[in-house]
């Protein structure tokens, strides 16, 4: 697995998370034993008015301004690829493909959709080479095997609607999200663990029956069962009962444990998302800023109720030109080709893409004036290079609500 | 759900005892049809249900999502606890009446055709090569737990299970018959996968000659009459991390395998000794079987035809 990353950053990080623990366990519980959790849900008000609008564009709005966007967008990075190929200078990095010429087109691609058709060869090389430094096979020759898994199973991950049964609200559902990205950080556990415990809770909301008053209980079982699946060291049933005041029995939370595996019927398996954006980044050669800058938003999306309807592979890629956006690292020939070639993992998702980015950017444009800031807080650290208080993101809507002006 | 497997599930007969546990033949209310039950009883300690366990029918449940014609269905999994020290874990299959036990011993008296077997086997080969490709072996293949449809189609069932349920195993005592394991396991030295094709040469065996290859008795006895077939190994073949010496069994030669099996083909043989070589890392590998000129053959015929 992936094993980049947060590592090093933990003893620094969970000096202030500890505390920072301390003080919300309890709210998450006196919420989930008082009866109106909207009461409680207080929005954010009166920061980023940029934000506003974009937030409160009636969903038609977005069709109408997907269109320009899009190809002003995506398209527009092949155009600008395309461009530049002409002129010659990525050869060095296609070559031996005998698919390159394809790449050339001077006036953009005839058809998209076809990209994934012209550039297999290279494509799946790409794939296979980012798989192997990722760590994520341990023999080439399954790689695009694996992807192509990858690819299918994903579809199991998303739901075919955002919406949670009665008692809960997304709002309700961040405050738990939250909460439990500190647990998670506080357990040391891998990145891939988070990922696959709140998909674990986004299914079980919708097929297990819980009171209000279990849900911190259902939230830690999540994160538990994730553990047993993912991780080698895992802390102790008491531990975690310490961990929610004892307002819970060790006995409690082993009949959840129960109730979890039947109601999802043991089904553990996910791809996360995280995945798709350390292949994509590494087939696209970003820079470890816009990586981390990228898994920041990614993190973000967990928070975001909207956000189970869209695959995966949507979410990663999302991130990943959101991140490309905001930091604005200056272009160079190589960057766009490989960034080119990275982006037809999602030729015919522009559309999902788009919508992502603009809930990700408003995000993350709040992301610290929240209450629920534990990933703000997570990557601002020096380890994930400040990314979460950079600049560019507090003006993040306003990047995608303007059509962009490539010149 | 837990507590909704015994209302859903309606229990019609017990089929077999099973090393691991009672079988049983029930009828689901919801669709009208027949599954077999399993269950198995583990211990819960103060950690909840134990990781094997939680990833082993996690893996089960995955291979689900593939849906391949030659492995049982895994329909439903449900927990339930017992004691504060033991829960339940209650797996639905889909049940399929024959085994290839019953299939071989109702076979009228010239036996099977060639033609049969080699697609039994290609079949059992097929579910094999997908099961190892997930990293699961099966550990206990035996004409019992190789199941035939009315149709002919071969489903492997049980595949899985022995991780599962091998913390409870300590605890029961159980005659598990030895007659298809391999000399690594009977030796109990390291093994993978490579023992379920041991298993499947036996019983590639067993469909021509409608009984057993090996029938020892003890794993000692079941190693001899391993040896009287295919020789006693090299002295250099012999694993270096058990504790039974090589000097225990007399130095036999491997005799012809046609004097065992005398209605197989030249192709049948050659491939039913590359099943049963000693040595797991030299024994041919599921996938590399199915690609055998036994199997080959059969296109070509079938082609002309």
């Amino acid at each position: 697995m992936a094993r980049t990353g947060l590592c090093d950053s933990k003893p620094l990080l969970d000096l202030h998370k500890k505390e920072k623990a301390e003080e919300r366990r309890a709210p998450l519980r006196t919420w989930a034993n008082a009866a109106g959790p909207k009461d409680r849900w207080q929005p954010p008000e009166g920061d980023e008015p940029k934000m506003a609008p974009a937030k409160m564009e009636p969903e038609c709005r977005w069709d109408r301004r997907l269109l320009v966007s899009t190809s002003d967008d995506i398209i527009m990075g092949f155009h600008e690829d395309s461009r530049t190929h002409t002129a010659g200078t990525m050869l060095h990095i296609t070559d031996g493909c005998p698919e390159e010429p394809l790449l050339l087109y001077p006036q953009g691609f005839p058809g998209l959709h076809s990209l994934q058709a012209l550039v297999p060869g290279l494509l799946r090389h790409e794939v296979e080479i980012a798989m192997e430094k990722l760590g994520l096979i341990w023999d080439r020759s399954y790689a695009w095997d694996i992807f192509l898994d990858m690819m299918k199973n994903q579809f199991r991950s998303s739901f075919p609607n955002a919406d949670l049964p009665r008692p809960f609200t997304d709002a309700t559902r961040a405050v738990l999200v939250d909460w439990l990205v500190q647990v998670h950080e506080l357990l040391h556990f891998q990145d891939e663990t988070l990922y696959l415990a709140i998909h674990l809770l986004n299914r079980s909301l919708r097929q297990i029956k819980v009171s209000t008053v279990n849900l911190q209980l259902l939230g830690v079982v999540c994160l538990f069962l994730a553990g047993k699946k993912e991780e080698c060291l895992l802390p102790e049933v008491s531990g975690l009962c310490f961990l929610m005041d004892n307002s819970y029995s060790r006995h409690q939370l082993l009949r959840m444990e129960r109730k979890v595996l039947c109601g999802l019927k043991f089904d553990l398996s996910y791809c996360p998302p995280l995945h798709f954006l350390l292949l994509s980044a590494s087939i696209a050669r970003c820079s470890a800023k816009m990586v981390w800058m990228a898994r920041y938003l990614l993190e973000l999306a967990l928070l975001e109720g909207q956000c189970v309807v869209f695959l995966p592979v949507q979410l990663a890629g999302a991130a990943l030109c959101l991140a490309r956006r905001v930091l604005q690292e200056p272009p160079t020939p190589e960057g766009e080709a490989a960034w080119c070639l990275a982006s037809s993992i999602h030729v015919g998702s522009e559309t999902a893409l788009l919508k992502i980015m603009h809930i990700l950017a408003g995000a993350a444009a709040k992301a610290h004036s929240r209450e629920t800031c534990a990933t703000f807080i997570k990557f601002s650290s020096p380890e994930t290079m400040h990314v979460s208080s950079h600049p560019g993101l507090r003006n993040a809507p306003g990047l995608l609500g303007v059509p962009p002006l490539h010149t | 759900m837990a507590q909704g497997t015994s209302i859903q599930y309606e229990p019609v007969a017990e089929i077999g005892g099973g090393a691991y546990g009672t079988v049983y033949k029930a009828r689901d209310m919801e669709s009208g049809q027949f599954v077999a039950l399993k269950s198995v009883r583990v211990q819960t300690d103060q950690e909840g249900l134990p990781i094997s366990t939680v990833r082993e029918v996690a893996l089960l449940k995955r291979l689900e999502q593939f849906d391949h014609p030659n492995v049982v269905k895994l329909m439903d999994v449900c927990a339930t606890q017992r004691t504060d020290q033991e829960t339940k874990v209650t797996l639905v299959f889909e049940h399929v009446d024959q085994d290839l036990k019953t299939y071989l011993e109702r076979v009228p008296a010239p036996g099977l055709s060639p033609d049969r077997i080699k697609d039994l086997m290609r079949q059992l080969l097929c579910g094999l090569a997908f099961l190892h490709s997930n990293r699961v072996m099966h550990r206990d293949l035996k004409p019992e737990n190789i199941l035939v449809t009315s149709q002919g189609q071969v489903k492997l069932a049980d595949f899985g299970l022995a991780r599962i349920y091998s913390c409870h195993m300590a605890l029961t005592p159980v005659v598990v018959t030895l007659w298809y394991r391999p000399p690594e396991v009977l030796l109990q030295s390291t093994y993978a996968t490579p023992v379920d094709i041991w298993s499947t040469g036996c019983i590639f065996a067993e469909m021509f000659r409608r009984k057993p290859l090996f029938c020892g008795e003890s794993e000692v006895d079941q190693l001899g009459k391993i040896f009287e077939v295919i020789g006693l190994p090299a002295e250099e073949e012999w694993p270096t991390d058990v504790t039974l010496s090589r000097k225990n069994f007399p130095p036999l030669f491997p005799r012809p395998i046609t004097d065992f099996v005398p209605e197989i083909n030249e192709q049948g043989a050659q491939l039913l000794l590359e099943m049963l070589t000693f040595d797991p890392l030299r024994r041919i590998s599921a996938l590399n079987a199915l690609d055998h000129p036994y199997f080959q053959d059969e296109e070509k015929s079938q082609c002309n035809s």
